[in-house]
């Protein structure tokens, strides 16, 4: 941009919220944020926002940021100096690791924030405290997804890019719900409406994606696996899956075949009419492309890892995967999902997905780390739920950046029981969260208006976030706080004075991203990875010609049905599925403090079934009570027709709500709780 | 002496313009002058962002950083005048001299009516606008039609007809109508506008129209306003303009572009319109579109008639809070609000996250009023029945007075103590 002095600041920069990674105009006044213009120029959205992004800047400088380190001492919090926050931090982390090993630790980081301060508290944890009890909350999210697409495919990130589906013949939604969850994602499958792509959504729930489809298919929650299943047995049976991909291409189809044999009708699962799986299991192999999308819908069950390879055997089968208008794409639920596990803040791998467990790969972060030979250690973390579940007996000491733990994961009040058994807790955040009052020790970040760096969007894009205005009262930088605890610790290697220094430390460690210059993505087109050189370009579409695995194949699995940990009973006999609605995102730490937003979503909502609430006796907006094994939660009842008997649906967003009810059972490959699926009893609230 | 109504041919005397102007450089140097002698305290332009498909508004009170605005940039579609509103006061607090196209020009003069912009505070210096072209479509344009790297594209201009882009090695035009038969070219808005020459700013300027020797050397500047008139005066007597009388030749020229592009305009607005139907028709095609809305209200907050803070659309007896389809409610308050006034400036259209043709709405039916009332917006100050009251003004009347009755002070207007 041209060198003027101008009273009135843009600041182009990247959306905070979800992966789609929207470009946005940061527009200031001196320190002022005076608010959100589009940035036409963004191929992403071209402009255009959804109701989350064009109010972001709203709570940036509302009451209520951190702007100083706070101490607890006794029951209260008290303000004090960085040096003593931190110095008391050290103390711990040393004393408890020293006493404790290395697996007393635990850190947690959000995937809202850049990836520069994702890379810069993994470094601090593996080399202070040689610790992989590193991990960030994609495991809440697409866990299932980097371990289901890195076993069909040898990579667990999104095939294509967002504007792909335009060169689609069919487009498949499952489990997704774009229009509100990713709505500059949902503007690209309305844009293959208007150009008359055929839309399939498969969702038990008719939601705003579900109305743009041309055929939607309702099916019962948490079975996806017997309905893919039956999809291709009667691919197979028809002769329609693409025999010669499979054969130069892949591996496993003679297992999946077999497995698929006991899925010729599975009605009784699934719910959905034979005649309709025949026809849609037709209309996707004979499209000539055809791209899924997914969601949590597939992702956060205890089947989740199945379930999206699931999804990867759909596109193996008929050779969907590898070239413009096809694909496997999960739908990245935060801005930073993608970045948070690329930068390795992730139990089992460095930066890039290099494996602990390999010795080159460890020797070679001990050199550039500066460390001892032979320090790093070699197992597998402990996971973020893990970490939750191991409080006090393993784990004894907890750091975590940018996150709310006892809103977010799942039964609240598994977590807060949990972390009172924690010796120390260090929370970093912009705002007091509901988790913050657990901790020891509470440091002031800086949101993404205050700070360089880059966001990852769930097309593998590295987008840039530039400063705005500057961070309220004390706040630092979140790497910045990070480096000066390693310094602080005599530590090499945490003297970064930009974020460029931080990204540059991540590209020389690896070689996915080498080539992912700030020069390079100083323009919005910016680059996708993976690019390992300077010269290239960049990877849009992945698998093209050959997988990302080690022998260069796809894997194609059988996979039998497996029902959810938790079904409705005589007991509970509803069945909680839950989700996003597109006024909030998550814990509405940020959205509620915008008044657009809380005006439309003011307080919990349960959407229960006409008839359910007929029978019940419930009206239109009454507040009733929704209880499940693990707590009870209050909300107003959205009686409709958009979920089926006996089927509820609930946001996630609301402190006491959804995750009073959720069940922490996991999915063994990914640990992923089981948040979509849980039995549950819906009762009137009598007047007093 | 110049005065109002006066046709010129304009270029500036000031050497160090000279290098960098376009056309005989006559705006920036009448900008020079306003900044220098105070006739306002900044002015408010456009700069190139991150290349020359990115406009970015700078608001400069340096008369050095004017070198460094851009010319004009077809791939910038700002609205000037909704930023004055939301980020400067409304130039209530400092005198804004602004470079403004048609939708601009007539976007104060909407948002003047309703008292959110002070005009008295305002110089506006029009430019001839055939329209503007959104970033991305101009990239994804210049890479299929054109066969030229985008990136590599260090000016672009739509003249005669043609959009053309100069680039390393070389330079291409290729009709505008080509361009839109392929899906590409301007935004559907400017296709049916029909504001070419901004009459409503105190100058209105552009290359239409300059013939002879001064081709290309200097500006065409009509006066349309005693502000302008004295603008010019001033500059001239300050040393960096010059100007003589427009040849009558080239005004005739001038007019026929002029006139071409009412036709185009016209060619435009009968083909989208019809394509809308009528009645019944036009209804159902109206509701199924919006219904995929997803309540994002970028189409208010960036529209030139919108201010209220209390929008009606977040009156939960009208539209329900918090719920996706949104009730047809919401979009029927805009129209009803809206219709009469809308200038057609594009701009709901192009923010819209849903795809909704919602300009294109709205202009059709602000054409059918037209036809019905005879009140055109954005041409001069009369006011239409909506823009009657302030929004402020009367939410705090109808509470005093417990009366739901907005136009009763229209119609019966309250004796004043």
């Amino acid at each position: 941009m041209e060198d003027i002095k101008s009273e009135l600041k843009y600041t182009a920069t990247t959306c905070p919220y979800c992966g789609v990674g929207c470009g946005l105009n940061l527009v200031s006044k001196g320190n002022t944020l005076l608010g959100v213009e589009p940035y036409k120029r963004s191929p992403i959205n071209e402009g255009k926002l959804c109701p989350k992004g064009a109010t972001c800047w709203e709570s940036v400088q509302k009451p209520g940021r951190l702007t100083k380190p706070l101490i607890k001492k006794g029951d209260k919090f008290e303000e004090a100096s960085w040096d003593e926050a931190l110095d008391l931090i050290i103390k711990n982390f040393t004393e408890i690791s020293k006493k404790n090993g290395p697996k007393a630790l635990g850190f947690q980081t959000s995937c809202r924030t850049v990836n520069e301060d994702c890379y810069a508290l993994q470094k601090w944890a593996r080399v202070a405290f040689q610790t992989n009890n590193v991990d960030n909350c994609a495991r809440i999210c697409h866990g299932p997804s980097v371990a289901g697409l890195s076993l069909s495919f040898g990579s667990g990130a999104a095939t294509n890019p967002f504007e792909d589906v335009l060169n689609s013949d069919l487009i498949v939604m499952w489990g997704s719900n774009a229009v509100e969850a990713h709505p500059l994602a949902g503007r690209r499958i309305m844009q293959a409406k208007k150009a008359g792509i055929p839309i399939v959504v498969v969702d038990p729930r008719l939601s705003p994606t579900a109305r743009l489809a041309d055929k939607w298919i309702r099916f019962n929650p948490s079975t996806h696996i017997a309905l893919a299943n039956s999809m291709m047995y009667w691919i197979i049976k028809e002769g329609l899956e693409d025999k010669e991909f499979i054969k130069e291409r892949t591996k496993g189809f003679e297992d999946l075949k077999k497995t698929v044999e006991n899925y010729a009708d599975a009605e009784k699962i699934h719910g959905v009419p034979l005649e309709t799986v025949k026809e849609f299991a037709r209309q996707y192999a004979n499209a000539k492309n055809a791209v899924i999308i997914y969601c949590l819908g597939i992702t956060e069950l205890t089947t989740g890892t199945d379930n999206v390879r699931s999804m990867g055997n759909l596109s193996l089968l008929t050779g969907n995967i590898g070239r413009p208008g096809v694909g496997v794409n999960p739908l990245r639920g935060q801005n930073n999902v993608q970045g948070a596990c690329d930068m390795g803040a992730y139990p089992n791998v460095f930066s890039g997905y290099q494996a602990v467990a390999v010795p080159d790969n460890r020797a070679k972060m001990e050199k550039a780390w500066f460390m001892k030979e032979g320090s790093l250690p070699d197992w597998y973390g402990s996971t973020l739920t893990e970490q939750i579940n191991d409080c006090g007996e393993v784990v004894k000491a907890m750091y975590v950046l940018g996150l709310n733990p006892v809103v977010s994961y799942p039964d609240s009040n598994h977590v807060k029981k949990m972390f009172d058994k924690l010796d120390f807790l260090v929370m970093q955040d912009i705002y007091w969260n509901e988790s913050c009052q657990y901790a020891d020790v509470v440091l002031p970040g800086t949101c993404f208006a205050e700070k360089d760096g880059t966001f990852t969007s769930g097309e593998r894009r590295v987008n840039r976030v530039r400063k705005a205005v500057d961070g309220p009262g004390e706040s630092k930088y979140d790497w910045e706080i990070i480096g000066m605890l390693g310094k602080k610790m005599g530590l090499k290697g945490f003297d970064w004075k930009t974020a460029q220094d931080v990204w540059d430390d991540m590209r020389s460690v690896t070689p996915g991203q080498f080539g992912v210059t700030y020069d390079k993505i100083e323009k919005p087109e910016a680059i996708h990875w993976p690019c390992p050189t300077i010269e290239h370009p960049g990877t849009p579409i992945l698998h093209v010609g050959k997988f990302a695995a080690a022998d260069g194949k796809g894997t194609m699995f059988g996979i039998e049905y497996r029902p959810p940990a938790e079904v409705a009973d005589a007991e509970y006999p509803y069945t909680l599925m839950t989700g996003r609605c597109i006024f909030h995102y998550h814990t509405r730490t940020q959205t509620d403090r915008c008044a657009a937003l809380h005006y439309d979503v003011p307080e919990n909502y349960v959407q229960i079934n006409t008839l359910d609430a007929k029978e019940l006796g419930i009206r239109q907006h009454e507040k009733i009570k929704v209880t499940s094994r693990r707590g009870e939660s209050i909300a107003i009842a959205r009686v409709t027709e958009e979920v089926a008997p006996k089927v509820l649906y609930m946001p996630m967003h609301f402190a006491n709500g959804a995750n009073n009810l959720t069940n922490t059972a996991l999915d063994p490959m990914s640990k992923m709780p089981e948040l979509k699926h849980c039995a549950v009893k819906v009762e009137k609230i009598t007047e007093a | 002496m110049t005065k109002k109504g006066d046709m010129l041919y304009a270029w500036t005397s000031d050497a160090e313009i000279q290098k960098k102007a376009e056309l005989g450089g006559a705006v920036t140097a009448i900008w020079k002058y306003a900044l220098e002698s105070k006739a306002v305290d900044a002015v408010f332009a456009v700069t190139k962002g991150v290349d020359l498909y990115d406009a970015v508004p700078v608001l400069i009170r340096d008369p050095k950083d004017l070198a460094k605005t851009a010319g004009s940039l077809h791939c910038g579609t700002l609205l000037m005048a909704k930023l004055v509103k939301k980020f400067l006061d409304g130039a209530n607090n400092m005198k804004i001299g602004v470079t403004v196209k048609g939708c601009d020009a007539m976007a104060f003069l909407e948002l003047a009516k309703r008292k959110q912009i002070n005009l008295d505070n305002i110089v506006m210096i029009g430019v001839n606008c055939g329209g503007s072209v959104s970033p991305v479509v101009a990239r994804k344009m210049i890479k299929e039609k054109y066969d030229v790297d985008p990136e590599k594209v260090h000016k672009e201009e739509i003249d005669k007809g043609q959009f053309i882009i100069e680039y390393e090695g070389g330079h291409k035009g290729i009709s505008v109508d080509e361009l839109e038969e392929a899906g590409f070219g301007r935004r559907s808005n400017c296709r049916r506008c029909k504001m070419k020459i901004p009459r409503q700013a105190d100058l209105a300027c552009g290359n239409w129209g300059v013939i002879g020797p001064k081709a290309g050397k200097a500006t065409f500047v009509e006066v349309c306003s005693e502000k302008g008139a004295k603008l010019v005066d001033g500059a001239i007597k300050s040393g960096v303009l010059a100007t003589e009388a427009a040849n009558p030749k080239g005004l005739e020229i001038r007019g026929k572009v002029e006139g071409a592009m009412f036709k185009l305009g016209d060619k435009w607005r009968k083909h989208d319109f019809e394509a809308l139907g009528e009645g019944k028709e036009r209804l159902k095609k109206i509701m199924s579109e919006t219904a995929r809305c997803i309540k994002c209200y970028q189409c208010i907050d960036v529209c030139p008639i919108c201010y209220c803070v209390d929008c009606t659309t977040r009156n939960p007896a009208y539209v329900p809070p918090g719920e996706l389809p949104v009730n047809f409610m919401f979009h029927l308050i805009r129209y009803a609000h809206i219709a009469d006034s809308c200038v057609n400036c594009g701009q709901c259209e192009e923010v819209c996250a849903a795809e909704i043709p919602n300009a294109l709405f709205m202009h059709a039916q602000q054409q059918e009023l037209e036809k019905m009332f005879g009140h055109v917006p954005g041409t001069t100050m009369e006011l239409p029945l909506m823009a009657y009251v302030e929004e402020k003004e009367e939410r705090l009347r109808l509470h005093n007075t417990g009366s739901d009755m907005i136009y009763e002070n229209v119609f019966k207007p309250v004796p004043k103590k």
